[in-house]
């Protein structure tokens, strides 16, 4: 059997006779998952960047409020993270990957989008943490420095606060490492063994 | 677009290219399971790439990108399980044993190995063979893909030799 037999005997194979599709059904499916995709961006967006807004306007008020340079720079530093965070979005979603699109198009995109969410989560601790931590840290002296009458007890009670703030940005920092190493970084293997056999 | 013209081609693209999605479906996943979902992420990433359709590019060659642009990516196990989903699929468990009236039980074991003889491959090659035996000019294979037609005939002699070397004894030459 030479190649143009294997060929007919391919075409005419007869895949259509293996499958039902309720297309009803179908297109009730792909409504929803479009609906569900779109909601589930928004209230990612809502979830992140209006919890950053609620920061940043909460700091602010107590800061009116109370007129404490500290809280403003609180409130600078989750402003900051929101707007990063909306921005990046924002820069990324011109860049997303086009599935009719070429294979090798559509790769490339997978794979720039792939490497930026591991920049991103590599470096978390310099866009997030680090904001908040200095903002935090200057409302923890400022604190120390009012509380002049009872600075020892103030002192241990923010140490032990410090401590617990720095162990959340551990295991964030370690929850992100995590999702690089188990997650993306295999994601990335897998689009760059993709693009390199394109080449 | 709206929305009734975008059904209406989905449906019309249901009925005449089935067979095709179903091929790339196959030619990427053995398990049923893995087969089930994998065509449902076709399907619905074909759906979501009508609006965009502008029938510059044929029909054909714009389901055969989007098809791979989601198998190529897709990973076994990582299933995308809606909650509430309704099964809108039927993948018909006879479908490896059975020959339909007009094809022969050998020619039926054939393509069967053949399958089995592409998921061996490397995913980008596993997808020029499918194009090949399905007909595609080289110049349709490298829009689909994006590389030059000369690389996919160097690729194609190749695949062609690892493809006889696999099914020895069914084809005395390829």
């Amino acid at each position: 059997m030479n190649f143009e037999d294997l060929q007919k005997a391919w075409q005419s194979h007869d895949t259509g006779a293996k499958v039902t599709i309720n297309a009803d059904v179908l297109l009730k499916e792909v409504r929803r998952n479009q609906q569900h995709f779109w909601l589930g961006i928004f209230w990612r967006d809502v979830r992140e960047v209006g919890v950053a807004a609620f920061m940043t306007w909460l700091f602010l008020h107590w800061a009116v409020r109370d007129r404490e340079w500290s809280m403003y720079l609180l409130s600078l530093a989750c402003f900051g993270v929101g707007t990063f965070m909306l921005a990046d979005r924002w820069f990324q979603r011109r860049k997303r990957p086009v599935r009719s699109d070429s294979v090798r198009s559509c790769v490339e995109a997978s794979l720039i989008e792939v490497n930026h969410q591991i920049w991103l989560l590599r470096n978390v601790f310099w866009w997030y943490l680090l904001p908040i931590q200095i903002g935090l840290g200057a409302l923890i002296c400022s604190v120390v420095w009012q509380a002049r009458h009872a600075r020892l007890t103030v002192i241990m009670g923010l140490m032990g606060y410090t401590l617990f703030c720095g162990l959340i940005c551990w295991g964030i920092y370690k929850l992100n490492q995590f999702t690089v190493r188990k997650s993306l970084e295999p994601r990335r293997q897998q689009l760059e063994g993709l693009l390199t056999s394109l080449k | 677009m709206p929305a009734q013209e975008q059904e209406a081609i989905f449906r019309r693209w249901l009925d005449e290219h089935i067979g095709l999605m179903y091929k790339v479906v196959r030619g990427c996943a053995a398990a049923p399971q893995d087969q089930d979902d994998l065509f449902q992420e076709v399907l619905l990433q074909i759906w979501s790439s009508i609006p965009a359709f502008r029938g510059e590019a044929k029909e054909t060659t714009w389901i055969y990108r989007v098809a791979w642009n989601t198998a190529l990516v897709w990973r076994r196990g990582e299933r995308r399980r809606r909650q509430g989903q309704e099964t809108f699929i039927r993948l018909s468990p006879s479908a490896h044993a059975q020959a339909s009236p007009a094809e022969s039980t050998s020619e039926l074991e054939l393509v069967e190995r053949l399958y089995a003889a592409i998921r061996q491959l490397p995913k980008v090659d596993a997808s020029l063979a499918l194009m090949h035996l399905d007909g595609l000019s080289y110049q349709e294979m490298a829009v689909v893909l994006g590389i030059s037609e000369n690389y996919i005939g160097v690729k194609l002699n190749r695949i062609r030799k690892q493809l006889a070397d696999q099914l020895k004894g069914a084809n005395d030459e390829l």
